[in-house]
């Protein structure tokens, strides 16, 4: 290493441990010389850099900090609780207009036969007693129901009418098959005493506190039907 | 409610999280934070504005600190962060403090004794040196970092930084020796 480098290296780190670095600072007294005065130089420059930090600097921080992360948490709640309020007020407006809808029996009854198929091919024979026992859990048939049978009944289950429990039985009509819905009377509900779409007929009457709507193929069918309805349930 | 649903948050799992995340913030600052503080100072040149920028390195440190991975890095990550923050001093409003003549630097020591006098002096002659040369010879020297790593800091290749290292300390030694040559003939 020539005295140019040597002291071009040392000048740029004069603490470098580079072993030829280190063997070139000992070729000479010198070099060594030399080398002595720049770092006496640098602790001479670190003392100077090293000035007085203020005593409470790092308390400080910490407490900047925490003060941030507390701002932050109450910012998260807040934004929680809007979060909360909205969903909270969305749900409420939007089960009350479920709730209020006006529910159109008709359509719906005849809806309800379309998507349930298996209901028309049941063969079942469940006596009126057994229908008395699933009507007295819906509201307001405690001491309603038939008192003898209409016919045979094929089939019987629970249904949902927009939010209402009704009953869903298929009876014995003069030839087909009639679907029978016993739904307890709501204010907004809306009944109307004929409807059809191309395939299935509809009447719908009111008897004491119940809705029931008769769909079927025809309209004998559906005459009977009453007629059978008329005389047993009460 | 809230209250009580913020309080068993914290007592769960989380807790740990967020006490483990504050204790390495709190070992963080404690250890370095007067590396950084002078660092700052060296950047700008004045006390109270090298207090800020610390703040606010340390206030950004804090939000990312889960990116820090490797503990012997965060000297060079802090560093790093310091340096955006001064940068971001400049877009916000044009005070532009290095360009301030520095012969007035804030001095705690009274200059009284020979010691201190000189010490005056040597930072006098720091602060006016070119930033550019400045800030390598502060990261080598109170960072203690080496030629590679000074030079991944400031986005420079090796042989630049070592070329401003040998600027810097070749315009101290002979500001400094002209400095004793001067007082010398005046006495």
């Amino acid at each position: 290493m020539d005295e140019l480098e040597f002291r071009r290296r040392a000048y740029a780190d004069p603490q470098s441990r580079d072993d030829d670095f280190i063997q070139a600072s000992e070729e000479t007294p010198e070099r060594q010389q030399f080398l002595k005065d720049l770092n006496k130089l640098d602790a001479k420059l670190e003392q100077a850099m090293s000035l007085d930090v203020p005593d409470d600097l790092a308390d400080k921080l910490l407490l900047n900090q925490q003060l941030s992360n507390h701002r932050q948490q109450k910012k998260t709640v807040s934004f929680m609780m809007a979060m909360a309020a909205s969903v909270a007020m969305v749900l409420g407006v939007g089960y009350a207009t479920w709730r209020m809808a006006p529910i159109e029996l008709s359509e719906h009854a005849i809806a309800h036969v379309l998507h349930e198929p298996k209901a028309l091919s049941a063969h079942g024979d469940i006596s009126f007693n057994q229908i008395n026992a699933q009507l007295a859990s819906l509201k307001g048939f405690n001491d309603k129901g038939f008192s003898s049978q209409p016919g045979q009944i094929f089939y019987s289950t629970y249904c949902d009418f927009q939010g209402v429990r009704s009953l869903h039985l298929v009876m014995q009509g003069e030839n087909g098959k009639v679907t029978l819905f016993i739904v307890p009377t709501e204010e907004r509900m809306a009944l109307e005493s004929q409807f059809a779409d191309n395939h299935f007929k509809g009447l719908g009457f009111s008897k004491g506190d119940a809705f029931l709507l008769l769909v079927g193929e025809n309209q004998q069918d559906l005459q009977f039907a009453r007629q059978e309805l008329d005389q047993s349930f009460i | 409610m809230f209250t009580n649903w913020r309080k068993k948050k914290s007592e769960q799992s989380v807790k740990s999280d967020m006490l483990n995340k504050q204790r390495r913030y709190d070992s963080l600052v404690r250890a370095l934070h007067k590396d950084i503080f002078r660092y700052a100072f060296w950047l700008c040149g004045d006390k109270q504005v090298a207090e800020d920028i610390t703040q606010e390195t340390f206030l950004r440190a804090w939000k990312s600190l889960d990116s820090l991975k490797d503990e012997k890095a965060a000297k060079a990550w802090l560093i790093t962060i310091l340096r955006r923050e001064n940068a971001r001093r400049f877009e916000r409003k044009q005070f532009d403090y290095s360009d301030v003549e520095q012969d007035t630097l804030a001095d705690s020591y009274s200059p009284s004794t020979e010691e201190h006098a000189e010490q005056y002096l040597i930072r006098r002659h720091i602060s006016r040196l070119e930033p550019e040369y400045r800030e390598p010879l502060v990261l080598q020297i109170i960072g203690g970092f080496s030629g590679d790593e000074i030079a991944e800091m400031l986005e420079l290749n090796r042989n630049t930084v070592m070329t401003r290292l040998f600027r810097a300390r070749n315009q101290l030694k002979d500001a400094l020796e002209s400095a004793e040559i001067r007082g010398q003939s005046n006495g």
